[in-house]
C-alpha cells in the first residue's frame, strides 16, 4: 500500500505538471488581453507595448511559461492584472474560505441525508418511502440549484427573516448557500445508494445473516450499507472538488465572496496568473482527493487491490 | 370394482415420449428480450412513464403546429402576457409565444441529452470497463489522463472553441464532450473493480471465456444498474450544460431556445412573473421523472434476479 | 477495524467543518470588514452624524491605485476617499474643491489653479501642488499608468502627449508647481470643459513620497492608501465590498453629514432586489422586468447616463462596404419600442449619437441643436435596401457580433426581429465573451457588432473624436472631411463655430455616411429609501458623490 501511495504522489506531480502546463498554453490563447481594450484603444502602439512589457508580456510565450513554472516552484503565484497588483496567493487564500466552508456543509449534510434516504428507500422497496424518495431524487436535480436558491432566498431569508439574505457576515450567511448546494448532493447519493442497496440485499450473504438470526439493524448497517458505499465513494469525488471549489452561481446569488466566481471572472478577462494559480489550486485538490478516494476503495472494499494487475 | 379398473385399462396407452422430452420445462421459453419486456409491462408505474415520455415526445414534435404562432414571431404589443385562450402558456419579454417555445426547446432538449447520453455509454462505458479490465499501469496511465482532462479548466478550452467553430448543435456536443463521459467510465471502472474480484468471473475465468466474452456477457449486465441511474443524472446536466453554454455563446443563438436557456431566462423573471420559469420547469421535472421511473423499471426488468 | 473506515471518515469531516465554522466566526470578528460598527469619534466635526448609509456595487473593487483604476466601481470609490481640483454638484457644473479658485488666461490656454488653505491629507501631510504634478506625470507615463486613461491629460495639456510617447520629458510638459499652493497648466487648444476634467479621477492628487514608501503595495489595502477626499477606507475586501468612514481630515468636513457608507459588493440583480426589500441596503436599481411593478412605489425614480449603445458597422466588411445598405439597416427598426417595452427602464430610442442631455452651445442641448440625425423610417428602409442589393448584385449575408452581457442579448434579439419584420432580411447573432468580441473587431473580422460609449465629460467632443483613429474597431471610417472637421473643432477658439462643426460632424457620421447606428441612450430605474437623501448621480465621469449624502 505505502509503495502505491508514493507511486501515486510521483504520478501527482506528474499530471499536475501537465494540467499545468497545458493549460499555460491554452490561456495564452485566449482572444483578447488582460487591460481594457477600449481605453487601450486611445493610445499609440509604442505605449500600449510599453504597458505590455512592464507585465513581462512582451518577452516569447515560452520564455513566459519557464519564468512562472520557476516562479511556482519557489512558491510565487504571481500577481493579478484585474485585481491590479493583488498577490494571487492572497487573492486565493481569501476567497477558499467560504467556498470551502458552503460546499463542506453541503456534502456532509447532502451525504448524511441521501445515505438515510438510499437506505430507507431500497430496505422498504415499492413502498410510499421508495417513491417519496425517488420523487425528491428526481426534483433534486431536474430544478436548477439557482432556482432553488433564489426561492430559499426570498421565502427563508426575505419573507419570514429567518436566515440573512446575502452576503459573508456571520455563520448564518453560510446556511442557505449549503442547504441550496447540497439538494443536487441529496439526490444523487439518494439514487446510488438505493441502487446499489437493492442490489446488495439480493445477495447470498444477506439471507445467510437473516437465517443465522441477525436483526435487521445490525445486517443493515454491518452488511448491507458498507456493501453500498462504493459508487457513493466514486461519486463524491468530483462532488467534493466541485463543491468546495465555489459554484459560481450560488456565490453570485448570496453575494458571497468565494472562489468559483474569482475562477470564471479570471478567465473572462484574460487574468494569466490569477487563472494559472486558481487552476493549479483546483487541479492539485481533485487530484489529492481522488487519490484519497481509490485508498477508500481498499479500505472500503479488501476484495479491492490497488495497483495489482495480474491478467 | 376390480373388474371395473380392469375393463378400462385397455383405453389408456402410455403416451410415447422422446428421450429429452422428459428435461423439457413446460413454462413458454422467453428470449432475454421478451421476458424483459414482458416485466417491465408489469410494472404500472414503469409503464404510465413510458406512456407520458411518448406524450413529451408527440408533443414535442407537433407541439409548436398546434398554435398559429411561430417560436420566433416577436409582438412588442403583447409582451409578458399570462397564460390565455390565445396564448396557453404566455407571452415572454418579446411577446414570443411561449407555448411554441417551450416543445421547440424540448425538441433540442431532447436531442441534446440523447445524445448526450449515448456519448456518455459509448466512450464512458468502454473506458472505464477497459481501464478496470486491464488494471495496473493501463488503469494508472488512463485514470491520470482523465485526472489531465479534467485539471485543464473547460471553460478555457471552450472559449477558445467558441472562437474556431461555429455555434450550433455539433459544437455543443464537441463542448460537452471533452469530460461529459467521465463521470460515467469513473463509475463504471468502480464497478468493474468490484466485480473483477467476485467468484463468477473466476469461474468464468477459469471456464476459458475470452475478456470480451466476460465483458459483455458477465460484468456490463451487472453494472446495468449504475448505468442506468447515472444516465439518468446526465440528462439534466446535459441540459443545464446546454443552457450554460448557449448564455456565453456557444450553441443556441436568439432565437432558438432550449429547455435549459428558457428557464435561464424565466429565472429572471422569478417574482415578476413567474408563469416564465414555471412552464419549462415543469416540463423539465415531468420528462425526468418520468425517465427516472422508467429507468427504475427498466433496470428491474434486465436484472435477472429480479424475476418473479 | 476496516468499516469504520467510512464512519470514520465522515465523522473527520463533521470535525473538520465545525473546526473551519470556529475559525471563520473568529476571523470575522477580527477582520470586522463587514459589520456596520458605530462610529465613535470623528474629531473635528460638529454637525450630527446621520446613520450609516448601504449601497451596493455590482462587481468587484479591482484596484483602488487610480494609475490603474478605469471602470465604474474604481472610480464610484476612489471619487469618494479622494477629490481633485473641482468636484460636479448636484447639477454636474464644477465646483471649486482643493481648489480654492482658478485664474483663466484670456486666450483660454493657461489655467491657474491656487489651492485651499490647510488642505491635508488623512496622514496629516499637507497636498501641494507638487502631489497634482506628480499624479498627473505618472498618468501620462505608459511605464506607470496601465489604465489607458493618459489620453484624458495628453490630449489637452501642452507636451503630454510627447512625454507620453517618450519624445519628450517631463520637464517639457506644461505643468508647474509654481509653490505649494499654485498650480499652473498649459493647454494645446482652447477646452472649455477643462474645470469638468479636474473633477475626474485620473486628475487627482497623489503624495509622492506615500506612493513611494508603499511600493508595489499601494493601493492594494485599506492602510496602503492616503485620502483627500469626505471619507477615509476603513477596510476593503475585493469582492465583499468597502467600508468608508468619515474622514476627520477633510477641509469641507462639516458638511458631510453621514458617518459610514457600507459598499456591497452585489452581482445578480435579484439578490440586490432582495437585500433591498429586506432592508440591507438603501438603493437598488431595478431590472428591466421589474419596473413595472414598482412603477407607483414611492420609492420610484429613474435616471439617465450618457451613454449611447450603438450598431457599429465595419465599413470595409462584405455586404456592408455599401452605404444604402448600411443606410437601410439604420433605418429599420424602431428603438422607441426598444426602450418601452424590453429595457423599460427609462432608456430612450437615440436619434442621434449624441445623448439627450449632452449639453450644445450653453443654452440649448446638442440634441435639441442638431435634432433627429437617425430616425425609424420603414419604407426608405426598404427602399434603400433594395437599392443596395441591386449595387451589390446580391443580398448580403449579415451576421451580428455582440458581447454576452444579458442587455445587449436583448438588444440583439430585438434587431433581429426588426430586421426580420421590416426588411425580410434573416440576420444571425454571433455572441462571443467581451475579450473576443474586443479581438475580433480589432482584428477587423466582423461585419456589425453592438458596442456602447460612456462619456467622460460634458461636451460632444468626447464621443466625436473616437473616429479619426481610423481603426477596425471604428469600423474602419475614413473620411478626410470628418477629420477635418474635428481638429478643427479642436483648435476651435469661437464656441459657436466649435458646436457647429461637431453638428456637421454627427450628422456626417450617423447620417450620410451611415458609420453608426445610434439605438438608445441608457437610463436606468432603481428604488430608494425615502429616507435617504443627498445622493449625486452623474450621468457621466464620476458616478455618484456620496458626500452630502444623509440618511435621517
Amino acid at each position: 500500500m505505502r509503495r502505491y501511495i508514493a507511486k501515486r504522489i510521483v504520478y501527482l506531480v506528474l499530471t499536475l505538471f501537465i494540467i499545468t502546463t497545458a493549460t499555460f498554453f491554452l490561456m495564452k490563447n485566449l482572444p483578447g488581453t488582460p487591460f481594457d481594450e477600449e481605453k487601450l484603444a486611445l493610445l499609440t502602439q509604442e505605449q500600449r507595448d510599453q504597458i505590455y512589457a512592464s507585465y513581462g508580456l512582451d518577452k516569447p510565450v515560452i520564455v513566459q511559461y519557464v519564468n512562472y513554472i520557476g516562479n511556482i516552484v519557489q512558491g510565487d503565484l504571481g500577481t493579478s492584472i484585474y485585481y491590479t497588483g493583488q498577490d494571487v496567493k492572497d487573492i486565493i487564500v481569501d476567497r477558499i474560505y467560504p467556498s470551502a466552508l458552503v460546499g463542506l456543509q453541503a456534502i456532509l449534510l447532502g451525504t448524511v441525508i441521501g445515505l438515510i434516504l438510499g437506505v430507507l428507500a431500497a430496505y422498504r422497496h415499492n413502498s410510499g418511502w421508495d417513491y417519496a424518495a425517488m420523487i425528491v431524487s428526481v426534483l433534486g436535480v431536474s430544478i436548477p440549484n439557482f432556482v432553488l436558491a433564489a426561492l430559499l432566498q426570498y421565502y427563508i431569508g426575505l419573507k419570514w427573516g429567518i436566515l440573512p439574505v446575502a452576503f459573508w457576515e456571520s455563520y448564518d450567511s453560510s446556511v442557505l448557500p449549503s442547504i441550496a448546494l447540497s439538494v443536487g448532493v441529496i439526490a444523487i447519493i439518494a439514487r446510488f445508494v438505493r441502487t446499489e442497496m437493492l442490489e446488495v440485499l439480493q445477495q447470498d450473504y444477506i439471507v445467510t445473516a437473516k437465517a443465522k438470526g441477525l436483526g435487521q439493524m445490525a445486517i443493515l448497517s454491518r452488511h448491507a450499507v458498507r456493501n453500498s458505499l462504493i459508487p457513493v465513494i466514486t461519486i463524491l469525488g468530483p462532488i467534493v472538488v466541485n463543491l468546495l471549489t465555489g459554484s459560481l452561481v450560488i456565490e453570485n446569488i448570496f453575494g458571497i465572496p468565494g472562489i468559483g466566481s474569482l475562477f470564471v471572472d479570471s478567465i473572462k478577462t484574460n487574468d494569466y496568473a490569477t487563472i494559472m494559480g486558481v487552476t493549479i489550486f483546483y487541479s492539485a485538490f481533485y487530484v489529492v482527493v481522488m487519490l484519497l478516494v481509490d485508498i477508500l476503495y481498499s479500505l472500503v472494499d479488501p476484495r479491492i487491490r490497488l495497483g495489482s494487475g495480474r491478467e | 370394482m376390480a373388474n371395473h379398473t380392469d375393463s378400462l385399462d385397455h383405453l389408456f396407452v402410455p403416451v410415447r415420449q422422446e428421450s429429452g422430452e422428459q428435461e423439457r420445462i413446460s413454462r413458454p421459453a422467453l428470449s432475454a428480450f421478451q421476458d424483459s419486456w414482458r416485466r417491465l409491462r408489469q410494472n404500472k408505474a414503469a409503464v404510465i412513464s413510458l406512456i407520458l415520455l411518448g406524450i413529451m415526445i408527440v408533443l414535442a414534435i407537433v407541439g409548436p403546429w398546434l398554435t398559429k404562432y411561430s417560436y420566433a414571431q416577436t409582438n412588442y404589443s403583447a409582451v409578458y402576457q399570462n397564460p390565455s385562450a390565445d396564448h396557453w402558456f404566455g407571452t415572454d419579454k418579446f411577446g414570443r409565444d411561449q407555448w411554441a417555445r417551450i416543445w421547440q426547446g424540448t425538441r433540442i432538449s431532447l436531442l441534446i441529452a440523447v445524445l448526450a447520453a449515448a456519448l456518455d455509454l459509448v466512450v464512458g462505458v468502454a473506458y472505464g470497463a477497459i481501464s478496470a479490465l486491464k488494471g495496473g499501469k493501463v488503469d494508472n496511465v488512463m485514470q491520470r489522463i482523465i485526472e489531465i482532462l479534467i485539471g485543464v479548466p473547460s471553460l478555457i478550452i471552450i472559449i477558445l472553441l467558441m472562437m474556431i467553430m461555429k455555434a450550433n448543435i455539433f459544437t455543443i456536443m464537441v463542448a460537452m464532450s471533452i469530460t461529459g463521459w467521465v463521470g460515467m467510465a469513473r463509475l463504471v471502472r468502480a464497478q468493474i473493480l468490484k466485480l473483477k474480484q467476485q467468484e463468477f468471473v473466476l469461474a468464468a475465468r477459469t471456464l476459458g471465456t475470452s475478456n470480451t466474452q466476460i465483458i459483455l456477457k458477465h460484468l456490463i449486465p451487472n453494472t446495468i444498474g449504475m448505468i442506468v441511474i447515472n444516465t439518468m443524472f446526465t440528462i439534466p446536466s446535459a441540459i443545464f450544460t446546454e443552457a450554460f453554454l448557449s448564455f456565453i455563446g456557444l450553441g443556441l443563438q436568439s432565437p432558438q431556445a432550449s429547455l435549459g436557456v428558457l428557464i435561464h431566462d424565466g429565472f429572471q423573471t422569478l417574482s415578476s412573473h413567474f408563469y416564465l420559469l414555471l412552464f419549462p420547469a415543469l416540463v423539465i421535472v415531468i420528462i425526468m421523472v418520468a425517465f427516472n421511473i422508467l429507468g427504475d423499471g427498466l433496470r428491474d426488468a434486465l436484472d435477472p434476479r429480479m424475476r418473479k | 477495524m476496516k468499516k469504520k473506515g467510512s464512519l470514520s471518515l465522515l465523522a473527520l469531516m463533521l470535525v473538520f467543518s465545525v473546526v473551519l465554522a470556529a475559525c471563520g466566526n473568529n476571523n470575522e470578528n477580527a477582520s470586522g470588514s463587514s459589520s456596520p460598527s458605530a462610529s465613535a469619534g470623528a474629531s473635528g466635526s460638529a454637525a450630527p452624524s446621520g446613520k450609516p448609509i448601504n449601497l451596493y456595487v455590482e462587481n468587484e473593487i479591482k484596484n483602488l491605485s487610480q494609475w490603474a483604476a478605469s471602470d465604474d466601481i474604481s472610480f464610484t470609490v476612489l471619487n469618494n476617499v479622494s477629490e481633485g481640483l473641482y468636484r460636479l454638484d448636484a447639477d454636474n457644473n464644477p465646483q471649486p474643491a482643493l481648489a480654492q479658485d482658478v485664474a483663466i488666461s484670456d486666450d483660454k490656454l493657461t489655467y491657474t489653479f491656487t489651492l485651499r488653505d490647510g488642505i491635508q491629507w488623512s496622514n496629516g501631510t499637507p497636498i501641494t501642488s507638487a502631489d497634482f504634478k506628480y499624479a498627473w506625470l505618472g498618468e501620462m507615463n505608459p511605464t506607470t499608468a496601465t489604465n489607458g486613461y493618459s489620453f484624458i491629460l495628453t490630449d489637452y495639456i501642452v507636451g503630454g502627449a510627447e512625454y507620453a510617447a517618450g519624445t519628450g520629458t517631463a520637464d517639457q510638459v506644461a505643468i508647474e508647481a509654481k509653490d505649494d499652493k499654485t498650480l499652473v497648466v498649459t493647454l494645446k487648444q482652447p477646452t472649455p470643459f477643462f474645470l469638468r476634467l479636474t473633477s475626474l479621477v485620473p486628475y487627482f492628487p497623489l503624495n509622492e513620497a506615500f506612493v513611494k514608501s508603499q511600493g508595489d503595495q499601494y493601493g492594494l489595502a485599506a492602510d496602503k492608501l492616503i485620502y483627500a477626499g469626505p471619507y477615509v477606507l476603513q477596510s476593503f475586501d475585493i469582492a465583499a465590498g468597502a467600508v468608508l468612514k468619515k474622514n476627520p481630515t477633510y477641509w469641507d468636513n462639516s458638511n458631510v453629514k453621514t458617518d459610514t457608507i457600507n459598499l456591497k459588493v452585489i452581482k445578480e440583480q435579484s439578490t440586490a432586489l432582495n437585500a433591498y426589500k429586506a432592508g440591507q441596503i438603501d438603493r437598488v436599481t431595478l431590472a428591466s422586468s421589474d419596473v413595472d411593478a414598482n412603477k407607483s412605489n414611492p420609492e420610484f425614480g429613474t435616471g439617465i447616463k450618457f451613454r449611447t449603445t450603438y450598431l457599429q458597422f465595419n465599413t470595409k466588411a462584405e455586404g456592408l462596404s455599401n452605404v444604402n445598405i448600411r443606410k437601410a439597416l439604420s433605418l429599420a427598426f424602431d428603438s422607441n419600442i426598444l426602450a418601452a417595452t424590453i429595457l423599460n427602464n427609462g432608456s430612450s430610442g437615440a436619434s442621434g449619437l449624441i445623448p439627450d442631455l449632452m449639453s450644445g452651445d450653453g443654452t440649448k442641448t446638442f440634441r435639441e441643436l442638431n435634432g433627429k440625425v437617425i430616425e425609424a423610417n420603414i419604407e426608405k428602409a426598404k427602399e434603400l435596401w433594395a437599392q443596395g442589393v441591386q449595387e451589390l448584385g446580391s443580398a448580403p449575408k449579415l451576421t451580428l457580433l455582440i458581447a454576452d452581457t444579458s442587455e445587449v442579448k436583448d438588444v440583439a434579439t430585438f434587431l433581429q426581429s426588426e430586421f426580420k419584420n421590416n426588411l425580410g432580411i434573416d440576420v444571425a447573432i454571433d455572441t462571443k465573451t467581451s475579450k473576443a468580441r474586443n479581438e475580433l473587431m480589432d482584428n477587423n473580422n466582423y461585419q456589425m457588432a453592438v458596442t456602447a460609449w460612456g462619456a467622460d465629460y460634458d461636451d460632444a467632443m468626447t464621443y466625436m473624436d473616437l473616429w479619426t483613429n481610423h481603426t477596425p474597431y471604428r469600423g474602419n471610417y475614413e473620411s478626410s472631411e470628418y477629420d477635418t472637421l474635428i481638429a478643427n473643432a479642436k483648435k476651435e477658439t469661437d464656441d459657436a463655430k466649435r458646436t457647429d462643426m461637431l453638428l456637421q460632424a454627427e450628422k456626417l457620421l450617423v447620417d450620410t455616411d451611415a458609420v453608426v447606428a445610434p439605438i438608445y441612450f441608457g437610463g436606468y430605474s432603481f428604488l430608494q429609501k425615502s429616507n435617504v437623501t443627498g445622493l449625486i448621480y452623474h450621468p457621466y465621469g464620476n458616478p455618484v458623490e456620496f458626500k452630502s449624502a444623509v440618511a435621517q
